[in-house]
């Protein structure tokens, strides 16, 4: 029996560290690492025909460790590692008698893991750098969770997702420099989830002498539609699948030091399918191998 | 590198704090779930026969359709045709029409229902009180209608029956299907089953049941405690 779970804002996160980086692959030996709180609040969500429906407030917060390190010049190992994930769900209450009616829930364990290679498709310093990346999710979240088996930190399914990035560097000036890239993927899904086309833009400017960086993303998912549906499973466990969504978000970092900084990113969508209708937050510590 | 330390020290403890405060407790998500107080008669008759009693039964639901045992007045418009007692019980004397009424006062208003009785040759329950009907329709953007009867077989189980017209999403998560008598929450409903038929007729039996007990098919999506739709059962 085939079951799929909901997979809600997960993707948001995938999709904020999946572009990290770009087209550019770190250099032999450096590395980039940051510490990061990722978390999303939603009390409503885009239905199947892209408008918004309220729900019982639900959260989801993610403690995670991501790295990027150079193992050649044109090769690098990236993980995103989500050592903590909760997911929560509010308590229901009677406005009428203030009787809890349904009570709220968590989830907590270790989040879906990334794990990915870049290679460089160029001479890493070409003008225009292409590179390829093969990342693989790694389903190491609970699926399901609580009373209702309506948690989950995870979606339950192993994906594998090739993407390649080009971009070049930019300068406004002397003084302003910066980049702007672009992604185009294919996520290959399983468990009955529908496969998936990624796309996305990314820019970002560095001002005050490179010590603080402004970085935009929009960033996009086109369901192929191919999975199950709740017509298609016997199983009467949980399950979303056809999501779909075009989000813009902004992070801002700034190096306290040479090689240390801290950021902090808000991302939101434009529209979205089978997918929470509120913004995400992320705050973190980085380390910056490279500078 | 003191200052580095420093720094490194000062922006994971801010970090800290961040997970601290944003790793959120569970919070409270109120809904509006008051609904009017009824008074239902849960086996009402048309004609009742002149040589036979009868004994009315029925059922108080409170300001969120959860039903309380009380003690209300039954009351009846004339006393030359039938009499009532305060259990409920009903004694033709003539052949003739009455209203019977039953009242509730739960402090804040006066709950009652009426119905008209004729007292004639045999006691009857017409067809409209064997069999009730309404259209289900959405209160989502997810898709969901259709027709649908609920009827006592002849085995004695209730029949809740879907028509043709029937169309629910297949992209909601976990939807299922309540009897209820509070259309806002699915909280103290009958939790049929899981909806498995997306399109089409189809039927569910119900088992023993009182075609009276409830006022609405409900829809939920249960794991997300989203309302989809309902239909009032006329």
């Amino acid at each position: 029996m085939q079951r799929i779970t909901i997979i809600f804002i997960f993707i948001f996160l995938a999709s904020t560290f999946s572009f990290a980086g770009g087209p550019w692959p770190q250099k032999k030996g450096n590395g980039y690492f940051k510490l990061s709180q990722w978390w999303i609040v939603f009390d409503q969500h885009y239905t199947d025909v892209g408008k918004i429906d309220p729900n019982v407030t639900s959260g989801i917060y993610n403690t995670s460790l991501y790295a990027e390190y150079g193992f050649t010049n044109r090769l690098t190992g990236v993980i995103y590692f989500p050592f903590l994930s909760r997911n929560t769900m509010n308590n229901v209450i009677s406005a009428t008698t203030g009787e809890t009616l349904i009570p709220g829930e968590a989830l907590n364990s270790i989040g879906d893991t990334d794990l990915s290679l870049k290679y460089a498709l160029n001479k890493p310093g070409s003008k225009v750098p292409l590179a390829a990346t093969l990342t693989l999710g790694l389903p190491l979240g609970k699926d399901e969770g609580g009373t209702q088996n309506n948690l989950q930190t995870g979606d339950g399914e192993f994906n594998q997702l090739l993407q390649f990035d080009a971009g070049t560097a930019i300068a406004i000036g002397n003084k302003v420099k910066g980049f702007v890239s672009s992604q185009l993927g294919f996520n290959n899904r399983n468990k009955g989830f529908s496969d998936e086309i990624r796309f996305g833009l990314e820019g970002g400017l560095g001002l005050i002498s490179n010590k603080l960086w402004l970085i935009a993303r929009l960033t996009g998912v086109e369901s192929l539609k191919n999975g199950d549906t709740a017509a298609d499973v016997t199983s009467t466990s949980i399950f979303a699948n056809n999501t779909e969504y075009l989000s813009y978000g902004i992070e801002v970092a700034y190096y306290v030091t040479k090689r240390v900084g801290f950021s902090a990113g808000y991302a939101s969508a434009f529209r979205g399918e089978i997918i929470a209708a509120k913004p995400s937050y992320s705050v973190g510590v980085f380390y910056d191998l490279s500078k | 590198m003191k200052a580095l330390n420093s720094n490194i020290k000062t922006l994971s403890s801010i970090l800290l704090l961040a997970i601290l405060l944003f790793q959120s407790c569970i919070g409270d998500d109120v809904i509006m779930d008051e609904v009017d107080p009824v008074i239902r008669i849960t086996n009402p008759i048309d004609s009742l026969g002149l040589n036979s009693s009868y004994q009315f039964e029925f059922m108080y639901l409170n300001n969120v359709g959860q039903e309380e045992t009380v003690n209300p007045e039954w009351t009846n418009s004339d006393n030359t045709v039938a009499t009532i007692d305060q259990n409920g019980l009903l004694q033709p004397i003539t052949i003739g029409t009455t209203d019977i009424s039953i009242n509730y006062d739960n402090g804040s208003n006066i709950v009652s229902t009426l119905q008209k009785i004729y007292v004639r040759d045999t006691t009857t329950i017409p067809e409209m009180m064997m069999e009730r009907s309404g259209t289900v329709t959405t209160t989502s953007s997810y898709q969901l209608e259709g027709d649908f009867t609920l009827a006592v077989n002849d085995d004695g189980d209730l029949i809740l029956s879907f028509a043709d017209n029937y169309e629910a999403s297949t992209a909601l998560p976990g939807l299922f299907i309540y009897l209820t008598n509070n259309p806002n929450t699915s909280s103290n409903a009958f939790e049929i089953a899981a909806v498995s038929t997306f399109s089409g007729a189809h039927t569910y039996n119900l088992g023993a049941m009182g075609l009276f007990d409830y006022s609405h098919v409900l829809y939920f999506c249960k794991p997300f405690n989203v309302k989809v739709g309902d239909g009032e059962i006329e």
